[in-house]
């Protein structure tokens, strides 16, 4: 055989093979398992700024601070006397109207790490700021209450250590039809079709072969799960849209997933902040509001529940370029139907009383917004989860 | 030596090895081997890039010229990007094997993650100067690296505000581990750690009136103790030795540890703390070329690419490619996650880094005349994705002579199932070339 041939007939062939009667076959299904809670992430890597996403409009201390890049109460959306939100989230304050909102402000950790990655680390795992833990917290409710891998699905081509459990890795998919036929090429198949006991029996290549069959079986049902309901409405053309819509239609075609896991990168705003956090506060306000209507159409967004958090939030006083630096707690969204509180579920940080970088002090441990998400809404146990017992609070 | 013993020697101790040298070496002793092994390390190349811009920079003017600071800044971290894909190659093309394969390890110990290009040059190379020497040494040397002054916040450590990072670090990942040591221990050491700096060049300077020089009580001795003396009073510790022997054993041997050969370790490293005496005594050892070592580790992303290079010189027309690789594979080198470095062992492993694994071969390996309408769609790669160079004549030079059927003795370290022998078997009148994909896109390439 000429390596043509080879390459045809072993990776290649997969995209012909592709053939479309698979999705009726997947369409015959019948979903009994309805009314499941989901939960969806969005993490805003790099740092969100919050202060000027929640806007304190009343506050002298705030403009004093950031002479060039506060945002005046006038250019902002508003939602109360003293708060508005960035002008940018025009589709955040309609969720906000709708009572589809829960704005959390001074979220945060003792001792806070300003390095985006061990701080990344720290949400992701919910550790102390001291710990390092191997498996992040939705890694740990996997082990814990999941049979299937693909029960917490990363909408990215690599696995963040959030979804990394001990007995259980989430799956990481960016598109789940070439992440179906790349597990499904016939090399692959022949591959799985000579995996014998022997190789079950060999600590480390038997893990290989067990990973690649979860890879093949997971790729396959979620493949199949999302060529089943694909909307027709249109998203945002971004990245970060295609996450959403995917989920979306994961969500729609009932699932069995109950954690979704998306991201939209470049937070980092040490210069010129302005225009570079507004662009990316637009994306995330219109893809969300789709998202949203998406669900609403499909009768799924009474299910759903979508957290928004950064790894940190910003110092209060602006940079030499017009930016700013790392700080420490930040706001954190909460979005779904009938919430219990609605708004905000707690007040602005006055901004009198900060640490001795300058930075927001936290009121809430995010690992509390955890351990409700957990105990409240996916109903499991949330002290095995997180190792720790953390309180619970009163917004779902 | 037989090969197996030679190719398992060399896939740990180093980057593999090629048909000619294992066929020559094969009519020696495994004590001359190891030997010719530690000889070829005696010498240091340190791994330089061209950072002329940043050498002529007048130091004085910067302090003046923020915008010329920032700009520079932006741009040294840019050279990342170079530096990293010049310690791939490096890695490719060893002079000094083992050398290279101990810095690659001591860079996942002494884990550090900086932006500064002259200070991470600086501390790449540190790890390659020491990395046989004395650990004594070793451990003072990285105390005083700017990019771990920064990276552990040691700059922030004053005499009327410590910041303990380090100290606590010190103890918990890079000697003792976890437990044996108390808090109070980690205040002592902290202050003796004050008033650490560096200068442009990454050169250490103590400021001294940061420096608190006072008496501290630390593991029971009291005394106005410096950095050194904290690091020279941790290291008599014996747990320092076995924790350290634990980790060389969990890398080079095997990740499930052997208690006995790890004592055994131990008594040869403590209290002199000589690194290549270890290694030698490891390699020398019987115990290191038992069957349930041979082939049982997972490689990491650095160690596939690296074996993939060993048979089949690759070059990328865009050098971002093999950055994304390593991004997507999980391991991108001088981009460490955390502190505690990469978990090694299965965490490399994922549904999508076995599918990735299995698929790269492929990609990475064809031919540019196929088309490239025919695309893979692994996640967001086509065909076209790849824009790579296969030195296939260097792979003839090297592999040319054997035939497909003896090939896989040559590559897969690990035992090879009967229905994996059959179904191999049955692919054998491809050609060496078509031939030589399909092993490297084995699960079982994944060992070493």
């Amino acid at each position: 055989m000429k390596r043509r041939d080879f390459l045809k007939n072993s990776a290649l062939a997969s995209s012909v093979m592709f053939a479309p009667s698979f999705v009726n076959a997947a369409n015959n299904l019948v979903f009994t398992n309805t009314g499941q809670k989901r939960l969806v992430i969005i993490q805003l890597s790099g740092g969100n700024d919050g202060l000027n996403t929640v806007i304190p409009v009343d506050n002298d201390i705030y403009y004093k601070n950031r002479p060039n890049i506060s945002i005046e109460k006038n250019k902002a959306l508003h939602l109360s006397d003293t708060i508005s939100l960035n002008p940018n989230l025009i589709g955040l304050q309609k969720l906000y109207d709708k009572g589809n909102l829960c704005i959390i402000n001074n979220v945060g950790y003792p001792n806070p790490d300003r390095s985006h990655f061990r701080s990344t680390d720290i949400w992701q795992t919910a550790s102390d700021s001291n710990q390092f833990f191997k498996y992040g917290w939705v890694g740990r409710y996997l082990d814990q209450n999941a049979k299937f891998a693909y029960q917490a699905i990363e909408l990215d081509d690599s696995l963040s250590l959030a979804l990394k459990g001990k007995e259980l890795n989430g799956i990481a998919t960016k598109n789940p039809e070439a992440f179906f036929k790349a597990s499904n090429d016939p090399f692959f198949n022949q591959l799985l079709r000579q995996k014998t006991d022997v190789h079950l029996s060999e600590h480390n290549l038997g893990y290989l072969y067990k990973t690649m069959t979860d890879a093949k079986s997971s790729a396959k049902y979620i493949n199949e799960k999302n060529t089943i309901k694909d909307t027709r409405i249109t998203y945002p053309n971004s990245n970060f849209g295609k996450q959403l819509k995917t989920t979306a239609n994961l969500i729609n075609s009932n699932i069995n997933t109950q954690i979704f896991y998306t991201s939209l990168d470049g937070f980092d705003t040490h210069v010129n902040q302005e225009k570079r956090q507004g662009g990316l506060l637009k994306t995330y306000a219109e893809c969300l509001e789709v998202f949203v209507n998406d669900l609403k159409q499909n009768g799924t967004f009474k299910d759903t529940l979508i957290l928004t958090f950064s790894e940190f939030g910003r110092r209060v006083s602006q940079n030499a370029a017009k930016g700013t630096d790392h700080g420490a707690a930040n706001n954190v969204f909460v979005v779904g139907d009938e919430l219990k509180k609605q708004g905000f579920y707690n007040d602005l940080a006055t901004l009198e009383d900060l640490d001795d970088n300058g930075d927001i002090k936290y009121d809430i441990d995010f690992r509390e917004i955890y351990a409700t998400i957990l105990n409240k809404w996916l109903n499991v146990d949330d002290t095995a989860i997180l190792i720790k017992k953390f309180n619970s609070l009163d917004f779902i | 030596m037989t090969h197996k013993e030679l190719r398992h020697l060399f896939s740990r101790a180093g980057f593999g090895i090629k048909p000619k040298e294992l066929h020559k070496l094969a009519i020696l002793e495994k004590t001359e081997v190891v030997k010719l092994l530690l000889k070829e390390s005696q010498t240091i190349t340190d791994l330089k890039i061209d950072l002329s811009k940043f050498e002529s920079v007048d130091i004085k003017n910067l302090k003046q010229d923020k915008a010329l600071a920032i700009k520079l800044r932006q741009e040294s971290r840019k050279k990342l990007r170079p530096y990293n894909i010049a310690w791939i190659d490096r890695l490719n093309n060893p002079k000094e094997r083992l050398r290279e394969r101990l810095t690659l390890f001591w860079a996942n110990h002494f884990v550090c993650r900086d932006s500064n290009i002259i200070h991470v040059q600086k501390y790449n190379n540190t790890l390659r100067t020491h990395a046989l020497g004395n650990f004594r040494a070793f451990t003072k040397a990285i105390s005083k690296e700017a990019a771990m002054i920064k990276y552990l916040n040691t700059k922030q450590n004053k005499k009327a505000k410590p910041n303990e990072n380090f100290a606590r670090e010190l103890m918990e990942l890079f000697t003792l581990g976890i437990g044996n040591y108390s808090e109070a221990d980690i205040k002592a050491s902290a202050r003796a750690f004050t008033g650490y700096s560096f200068d442009y060049w990454g050169n250490f300077k103590l400021i001294e009136k940061h420096h608190d020089f006072g008496d501290k009580t630390f593991f029971g001795n009291t005394g106005n103790f410096d950095g050194d003396a904290i690091i020279d009073l941790i290291l008599d510790q014996k747990s320092c030795a076995e924790f350290i022997c634990t980790k060389i054993y969990k890398y080079f041997v095997n990740y499930e540890v052997n208690k006995t050969h790890v004592n055994q370790m131990v008594e040869v490293f403590f209290p002199v703390y000589n690194i290549e005496t270890l290694m030698q005594f490891v390699f020398n050892s019987n115990w290191f070329y038992n069957e349930e070592h041979i082939g049982t580790k997972i490689k990491s992303p650095v160690d596939w690419l690296t074996s993939i290079n060993q048979i089949v010189p690759i070059k990328f027309k865009k050098q971002k490619q093999l950055l994304n690789i390593q991004k997507m594979l999980g391991q991108i080198l001088l981009f460490p996650p955390n502190v505690a470095g990469w978990e090694e062992h299965q965490s490399w492993i994922d549904s999508n880094t076995i599918v990735l694994r299995l698929k790269l071969p492929v990609l990475l390996l064809q031919k540019t005349t196929i088309p490239s309408t025919l695309t893979i769609d692994f996640p967001d790669l086509k065909t076209s994705y790849f824009n790579t160079f296969p030195d296939w004549e260097e792979f003839q030079n090297a592999y040319g002579s054997i035939d497909n059927s003896n090939l896989l003795d040559y590559i897969l370290n690990c035992r090879i199932s009967p229905k994996l022998k059959a179904l191999l078997k049955s692919q054998q009148n491809l050609n060496s070339e078509d031939y030589v994909i399909q092993l490297l896109s084995l699960p079982e390439f994944q060992m070493c």
